[in-house]
């Protein structure tokens, strides 16, 4: 399938640097990294050791500093709706409804108006909000607005899905409720993910590939390939997830952190 | 708020309900609560005409400016007063207003222009509108020209300034979302930016009507010859006490009005950015 053939991420020699008030910081060490097409990659490290830059830059906010980055090929030099992002924040406009939201991303393709909101409600209807086409982001819950966000971004059909910390601002609950969506709509429209967060658990069920990052300036250390079928648990048949798990867990655990106290 | 919600519900234990009820009736509900604090206002205003504390001439009795009002209406004064400051103040609002709006939105999105435009917009605006009056009427004589220029002038600086400050305050994450979804920057500016920054521009537009209605008195009190302004000015030649209670509180209720209105709308439109 040539769906599957593309949306191939390349890193190479990227570095990042930002130049602030006391000089030039190293936001991203040197990095390669690539990401195969249609994989999923959690990327976890602890705060500030420049995964959102990592991804910021892959999403062609942030021009790379040394180094390059190329989507199947061709250099990144700027934001594109090929590479899609889910932020933390949701992101959606507020005088948009939720329709207006999934729309805006689908006007691109300058498609006859009710061809437009034909497949804007098909993608709203992917992630459960059908009934809530109408309403304004201001009267979603946080979960639900995410899931508009991940209809908005999907229904396009971007190559690329970056997510930074998408579920960060929710509860536990809900989080687990869009681990599965996620998953569901992604299994669909396999897009290349590379998905930022902080919470071991959340990469350990999610992903096929799990980067870990050093504190800052940050570095990629570790790479775990899982290859359990989803969904994904952690229990006692899944022992070797445990461990992972516990070893990722030990590399977060900042070992300098009474020497940072003083 | 129409609660139409038929399910039976607890009443309130009753010891609860006496002071609440006390504590509304006091502060009125909100339709009511600005005629509570008028007809106070008006008690004590009247108590002091009855009892005559001070005299007629330096502040007058509401029953006198009540019948300075009828008189100016019977003779035909008040309603031309009205109309001609209400069109200057409407004309010089439009003009005003559309202009501050689009210099607004460019000085906030084109570089050049914020920097050719800004540093010197930014020093006129501390000038008080009614220093600009001896300019204009030496621009425009006395005429309806004067009027237009220092009321569209002062809406103008407002209306420029909030704007450009709305579109400085863009949300990042907005105008990365919106490329990431493929938005051209037409599309991004137009529904994206300028959205975004409704808020504020509305903030400036009310601004704008209020001061609208400042500079305009301001330029109707010296070289005019009808209108609100003038009317207090030559209500001053003749010692016209009443008339001028009349004409600034008739000045009061309009610009409220207006002001509501203005906010009204305001709220439609931006209906997003509610509390």
């Amino acid at each position: 399938m040539s769906d599957m053939m593309t949306g191939r991420v390349r890193i190479e020699d990227l570095v990042i640097r930002f130049k602030g008030k006391q000089g030039e910081t190293t936001a991203l060490e040197r990095t390669a990294l690539e990401l195969e097409p249609g994989t999923f990659t959690a990327l976890i490290g602890p705060s500030g050791c420049g995964k959102s830059t990592l991804m910021n830059a892959i999403g062609g906010f942030v021009a790379p500093s040394e180094g390059r980055i190329t989507l199947d090929g061709a250099p990144i030099t700027g934001p594109s709706a090929e590479v899609g992002v889910i932020f933390q924040q949701y992101a959606l406009f507020p005088w948009f409804s939720a329709l207006g939201n999934v729309r805006f991303g689908l006007k691109q393709f300058g498609l006859p108006k009710s061809e437009e909101v034909d497949r804007a409600r098909a993608a709203l209807a992917e992630v459960g909000l059908s009934d809530h086409a109408d309403k304004f982001p201001q009267q979603l819950s946080g979960g639900m607005k995410q899931r508009v966000a991940i209809a908005r971004t999907f229904a396009f059909g971007p190559k690329v899905l970056l997510m930074d910390e998408p579920f960060g601002a929710l509860d536990a609950q809900t989080r687990l409720v869009m681990h599965d969506l996620l998953l569901d709509v992604w299994q669909k429209h396999r897009a290349t993910v590379l998905f930022v967060t902080h919470d071991v658990d959340e990469a350990l069920l999610l992903a096929d590939d799990v980067r870990v990052m050093s504190q800052a300036p940050g570095r990629l250390i570790r790479h775990y390939a899982l290859s359990q079928s989803r969904p994904r648990s952690f229990n006692s048949a899944n022992s070797d997830l445990l461990e992972i798990r516990q070893e990722i867990l030990h590399q977060l655990r900042p070992t300098s952190a009474l020497a940072d106290v003083h | 708020m129409a609660v139409t919600d038929t399910r039976p519900q607890d009443p309130a234990p009753p010891r609860a309900r006496a002071p609440r009820l006390w504590r509304s009736t006091l502060s009125g509900s909100r339709a009511a609560a600005p005629l509570i604090s008028f007809g106070f206002v008006l008690a004590i205003w009247a108590t002091a005409g009855a009892l005559q504390i001070v005299p007629e001439t330096i502040f007058p009795a509401p029953w006198s400016v009540w019948s300075a009002t009828v008189e100016m209406w019977r003779n035909g004064t008040l309603q031309t007063d009205l109309a001609v400051s209400l069109g200057r103040a409407a004309i010089g609002f439009a003009i005003g207003a559309t202009l501050g709006v689009t210099l607004g939105l460019m000085t906030g999105r084109i570089a050049v222009v914020r920097t050719l435009l800004n540093p010197f917009l930014n020093l006129l605006r501390p000038i008080p509108a009614i220093a600009l009056v001896p300019v204009a009427i030496v621009w425009f004589g006395i005429g309806e020209g004067s009027k237009y220029f220092v009321v569209s002038y002062t809406v103008f600086l407002t209306v420029w300034f909030n704007t450009h400050h709305g579109m400085e305050y863009v949300p990042e994450t907005y105008l990365r979302a919106a490329r990431s979804l493929g938005a051209s920057k037409l599309r991004e500016f137009l529904t994206v930016v300028i959205p975004a920054a409704a808020p504020h521009i509305f903030a400036g537009i009310r601004l704008g009507v209020a001061l609208a209605f400042l500079s305009l008195v301001a330029a109707e009190l010296s070289g005019a010859s009808s209108g609100l302004g003038f009317r207090l000015q030559e209500a001053r030649q003749y010692i016209r006490t009443d008339r001028m209670f009349s004409l600034l509180i008739i000045l009061g209720i309009l610009g409220a009005t207006v002001d509501l209105i203005v906010h009204r709308i305001g709220q439609k439109l931006v209906h997003w950015e509610q509390g």
